[in-house]
């Protein structure tokens, strides 16, 4: 996240000055959905009402929306995700420290299941 | 440590400053949306082409103006205070270190199996290796070691110094005559720089804090449990 950018690479850019869509995770897939819905609301409004400027408030709106929601949705996801590598990478130390003994988790298992 | 001209959040190298990341990917994002929200009202506001802009009754919209910014106020604010207790939850430091301000050095003391106390000066230019970074290294660095709960209390000697480690997630004021306490837990070795954080005189921004995080199986075979 905080890595420098390498001397080929382009400058970092971020969203109005501060937003950085390229090392924030989910960032920049909900900003995406986010413009997409933005412009399936505001065009479909458009459509159907023929009111220009109506359309762009509801555009602006479905952005917001969308983007929160995908943001939130991808967060959680993320978190859960990072929860799993955690206990995973727990369990694998676990399994090395302790294979062979008494305690190794794999012989808990077996042991339960042929119970 | 920071690169240059970098303004973002350090790597997280402890399970707190990995919370504190995603509190401020999430508080940055609300940002971000209200921030687009005001910029698209003030283009409306200043392409109109109606002369007569007075509004007289718009109750609805002031509702919507009120119940919104607290709603996403709480929406802040949980996460936030979630974080807040957690930084406070007692978790049984196997190790305890003390470090005390000076003008313009770091005294640190292993008292817990021995005692070790050294003091921790900035390399001055003249000093420094090919390889060494400037304003940041020291003589003697903090080894730690990680996966392991360690509470660092922190005082001075003289005037106000504050003890700061970016990565980790940690500023904890460094006040004459009162001991501050935080705890922490390393999750990755590693060499990490920090720099005092309370003005204290002349030389405020020369003496720097360095962290050398090892496993914890070298750590036991260092000078903290064989002196």
């Amino acid at each position: 996240m905080a890595a420098p950018p390498e001397p080929g690479e382009p400058e970092e850019r971020k969203l109005l000055g501060f937003l950085d869509v390229e090392n924030t995770p989910c960032a920049r897939h909900s900003i995406l959905y986010g413009s997409l819905g933005s412009v399936v609301a505001g065009f479909g409004h458009f459509l159907f009402t023929s009111r220009i400027r109506r359309s762009c408030d509801v555009g602006v709106g479905g952005f917001i929306l969308v983007t929160l929601g995908c943001w939130f949705h991808c967060r959680y996801n993320y978190a859960k995700q990072r929860i799993q590598e955690r206990i995973a990478r727990e369990e694998i130390k676990k399994k090395i420290l302790y294979e062979g003994t008494h305690l190794d988790p794999e012989r808990k298992h077996n042991g339960s299941s042929s119970n | 440590m920071a690169h240059a001209a970098q303004v973002g959040l350090q790597d997280a190298t402890s399970p707190i400053m990995e919370e504190l990341i995603t509190f401020h990917d999430h508080a940055l994002m609300i940002i971000f949306l209200i921030c687009s929200l005001v910029l698209y009202a003030l283009f409306l506001t200043l392409t109109t082409k109606l002369t007569n802009t007075n509004i007289s009754d718009a109750q609805e919209m002031e509702t919507v103006w009120t119940i919104l910014p607290a709603i996403i106020l709480v929406l802040i604010a949980l996460p936030s205070l979630r974080i807040l207790y957690m930084t406070d939850e007692v978790n049984d430091p196997s190790l305890t270190i003390k470090s005390i301000g000076h003008q313009w050095y770091w005294t640190y003391e292993y008292t817990d199996y021995g005692g070790l106390i050294f003091n921790s000066y900035m390399l001055p230019p003249l000093f420094l290796e090919p390889g060494d970074l400037r304003l940041l290294d020291v003589d003697n660095r903090v080894v730690l070691p990680i996966e392991t709960p360690i509470r660092m209390m922190i005082t001075s000697q003289d005037v106000l110094h504050s003890w700061a480690v970016p990565t980790l997630g940690l500023k904890t004021d460094a006040i004459p005559g009162r001991l501050n306490q935080t705890t922490f837990t390393a999750t990755r070795p590693g060499v990490y720089y920090g720099q005092c954080s309370e003005i204290c005189g002349a030389n405020h921004s020369f003496m720097p804090i360095v962290l050398e995080l090892i496993p914890l199986k070298i750590f036991e075979m260092g000078p903290v449990f064989t002196l």
